[in-house]
């Protein structure tokens, strides 16, 4: 019978620890199937740590930015679009005589 | 990358998995022979973490070989062909069980104290896989501590055991470090500490080992095997007897007490199965 020969692959690791847990990079493996993959993300890394879903990616499946373009994420002034911007309001408020209101309070 | 940051690289992180994976051989003799089924599952359990260790720094190594055009396969080969070589402290005998809670106890406090150097290092791959190796540790330490102290307070015979297990281990854990400063043997440790790949030189990890250890190994009532070991509190600064150096460089060339045991039952371990690498990497056909 035929036989296929499997080539190894670098696969990247990520866990769940629960449903609503982000799914957090763990670290890499090699191994010659996404299924041999999940069993050594298993063995490798979730061997006391708690989870709820293991995923295996093939790194050269991942598109990622490189160092080079980190400094696109350097912050520039955005303090419109935080609240930070809007702190001013408390006071606003203050002399209204009502308390601000915010996500936390209004649930 | 710099080529001569690679090659150290390469040398301390290939050495470093290979040596997680030598290093598991001589506790694993003691998984059967363990004295309870707590403790067998206990060493069990280190057993197999030093070998996802293995797995881990040898990911990172091949991440850097890869551009050399080299594979695991060479990494694992390297050890058999002499280009990489295991840390020396593996090369000793365990005859007994206190053997196994010595080097639980003070080889992985050793190691413990040099990884944490060499996470705060410059190479991030590295880093975060000492992260995780170093989460582990801690519970290795404690396992080690506790059939130690199990040990020592124990009977009569079982503490002689445990000091007879010291006496075995204190040279080697002289050695653990390497050599002190100055040495002919130091040549690679100035290139680490331009690349930030360490901190302390090797006698800094090694004081440091004393000042942890030495007052924890007394408490127990154990006797250091140096009757010239003593702190000068003026300068916090341990004097020792040195250690056989010439012991250290016939290790380095393979020539230790157990290492061509060591290499041969790793051999024998990689040919053994081989076919189940073979069963892995193959894919029979489904007949329709």
């Amino acid at each position: 019978m035929a036989e296929e020969r499997l080539e190894y692959h670098i696969y990247e690791v990520f866990a769940q620890e629960s449903q609503m847990a982000p799914a957090v990079h763990q670290f890499s493996l090699l191994a010659s199937s996404p299924d041999m993959a999940l069993i050594l993300a298993k063995e490798n890394f979730l061997r006391r740590q708690k989870a709820w879903s293991v995923w295996v990616v093939r790194r050269d499946h991942i598109h990622r930015t490189g160092p080079e373009e980190a400094e696109m994420f350097d912050r520039l002034d955005k303090s419109y679009r935080e609240t930070e911007g809007y702190r001013y309001l408390k006071e606003k408020w203050r002399r209204y005589k009502h308390e601000p209101l915010t996500t936390q309070t209004m649930t | 990358m710099p080529d001569d940051y690679r090659q150290y690289l390469i040398r301390l992180i290939a050495m470093h998995g290979i040596s997680e994976i030598m290093g598991a051989l001589p506790e694993k003799e003691w998984v059967p022979r363990a004295p309870t089924l707590h403790r067998k599952l206990a060493i069990m359990a280190k057993v197999q973490d030093e070998l996802g260790h293995g797995q881990l720094l040898l990911r990172v190594a091949e991440d850097l070989v890869a551009p050399l055009g080299m594979n695991r396969e060479d990494l694992l080969n390297g050890l058999f062909k002499g280009t990489i070589h295991f840390h020396n402290v593996f090369h000793m005998p365990a005859p007994t069980w206190a053997d196994a809670g010595i080097i639980g106890w003070l080889v992985d406090g050793a190691a413990i104290i040099t990884q944490g150097m060499l996470v705060q290092g410059s190479y991030a791959p590295y880093c975060r896989a000492l992260e995780r190796i170093i989460a582990e540790e801690s519970f290795h330490i404690q396992h080690g501590e506790s059939i130690c102290i199990a040990l020592a307070e124990g009977t009569k015979a079982q503490r002689q055991m445990l000091q007879e297990a010291l006496n075995r281990w204190w040279e080697p854990l002289l050695f653990f470090f390497g050599p002190p400063p100055k040495s002919e043997l130091t040549k690679h440790q100035d290139l680490g500490l331009m690349y930030r790949l360490r901190n302390r030189t090797n006698e800094e990890l090694r004081q440091r080992f004393f000042h942890k250890y030495v007052p924890r190994i007394q408490a127990l009532g154990l006797t250091i095997p140096d009757p010239n070991l003593r702190l000068d509190k003026e300068t916090n600064t341990w004097h020792y007897t040195q250690p056989d150096w010439s012991k250290f460089k016939a290790i380095l060339r393979n020539e230790g007490p157990m290492s061509k045991a060591r290499l041969i039952l790793r051999h024998s371990a990689w040919e053994q199965n081989r076919w189940v690498r073979e069963v892995l990497s193959t894919r029979a056909a489904v007949a329709v």
